[in-house]
């Protein structure tokens, strides 16, 4: 089922479709109609990024330590916040993690955002996207434990405190850790997919204002959203770099 | 060395894989819609006890808040985490959901 290709989508396919082709064939992958290989989530996805590095770009060389601007303190807001919020959950040590921390929340909450404005759709209402982001925050939280403890010291924390109970311990470990890319996607994918099926719903049924509550509470839930995967990369990295006494 | 055995053991559990090799279920043939009807009684169950749960959540929260309103900004965000992961399992049933109207 060939799904409406947004006008964005439509200018990537038009220019960039060898470009897009031979991107996949990289990895082996031929796309359904080699025209037109790019999807919807793959253009939203590349504007969310292309947004947000132009923002940060256009940000930069206005940042001023002695007349700093309104622009400069929301930016200084938004970042305080966040490193208050790593601070409680990890400590002096988040300082080393405040970079993914950043860019997952930023990325996710402008993703989250795109789909609110017409023409665009959220990448994250597609599932492979909060998969993707799941994933790189599972890689991250344990290569930042085998950075911290070492592979095998982080390994043996599966066995639990102690020896007799590994046998026990390790399969509920790793059931544990498995199922965290796996909730975390869940969550992200299906509170931005339900937030707009329950937009267009009501759209259909009362076309004018009523669903302008739900858009508003599908906009609340995407800040939440983005909110809560980063609090819970953040707790995770906490469980892998934690040193107990 | 008992991290070793317990390693061991799960290794066993790879000769499970011909569980997969069972046939296809056939096709229901009567015209009741039981997709539609048991999604319907799965999702007011999943969301009438995520409801209770999270009411149990807010009313401790706004509870620990008045008796100590100086703690109100860590009880906050412990409300608004538990809040998040109490939804996400309500939310798990309407994937499955999702994933059964698509299937059928």
């Amino acid at each position: 089922m060939q799904e409406h290709e947004l006008w964005f989508t439509a200018l990537l396919n038009d220019h960039l479709a060898g470009v897009g082709d031979s991107i996949l064939s990289w990895v082996g992958v031929h796309a359904e109609n080699p025209a037109r290989p790019w999807s919807n989530f793959i253009a939203m996805e590349i504007l969310v990024a292309v947004v947000i590095v132009v923002a940060f770009a256009w940000l930069r060389p206005r940042l001023s330590v002695d007349r700093p601007g309104k622009v400069q303190h929301c930016f200084e807001v938004t970042y305080l916040f966040l490193r208050g919020t790593a601070e409680d959950v990890l400590g002096p040590p988040s300082h080393a993690y405040m970079a993914y921390f950043g860019t997952i929340f930023i990325f996710i909450l402008f993703s989250n955002l795109l789909g609110v404005i017409p023409t665009f759709e959220s990448p994250t209402m597609f599932a492979a996207v909060p998969l993707g982001c799941a994933l790189a925050t599972f890689f991250y939280y344990n290569l930042m434990g085998f950075r911290e403890h070492g592979v095998g010291r982080y390994l043996k924390h599966f066995a639990g405190p102690m020896p007799l109970l590994a046998p026990l311990m390790v399969p509920i470990e790793l059931i544990s850790h498995m199922s965290r890319p796996l909730s975390l996607t869940i969550r992200l994918y299906a509170n931005m997919y339900a937030g707009e099926q329950v937009t267009l719903a009501f759209i259909g049924l009362v076309p004018l204002v009523i669903p302008v509550a739900f858009m508003g509470l599908h906009v609340f839930v995407a800040f939440l959203q983005a909110f809560v995967f980063m609090l819970l990369t953040m707790v995770y990295v906490a469980g892998a770099v934690e040193h107990e006494h | 060395m008992n991290a070793k055995r317990a390693l061991l053991l799960l290794a066993l559990l790879a000769l499970a894989a011909p569980v997969f090799a069972q046939g296809q279920a056939p096709a229901a043939q009567s015209n009741t819609h039981w997709i539609w009807i048991t999604s319907g009684f799965a999702m007011a169950i999943a969301s009438a006890v995520c409801g209770l749960a999270q009411a149990k959540a807010v009313a401790s929260a706004c509870e620990g808040m008045a008796r100590n309103p100086g703690a109100a900004a860590p009880i906050r965000f412990a409300l608004i985490l538990g809040l998040a992961l109490i939804e996400s399992l309500a939310l798990y049933t309407l994937v499955i959901i999702l994933l059964q109207v698509r299937a059928a």
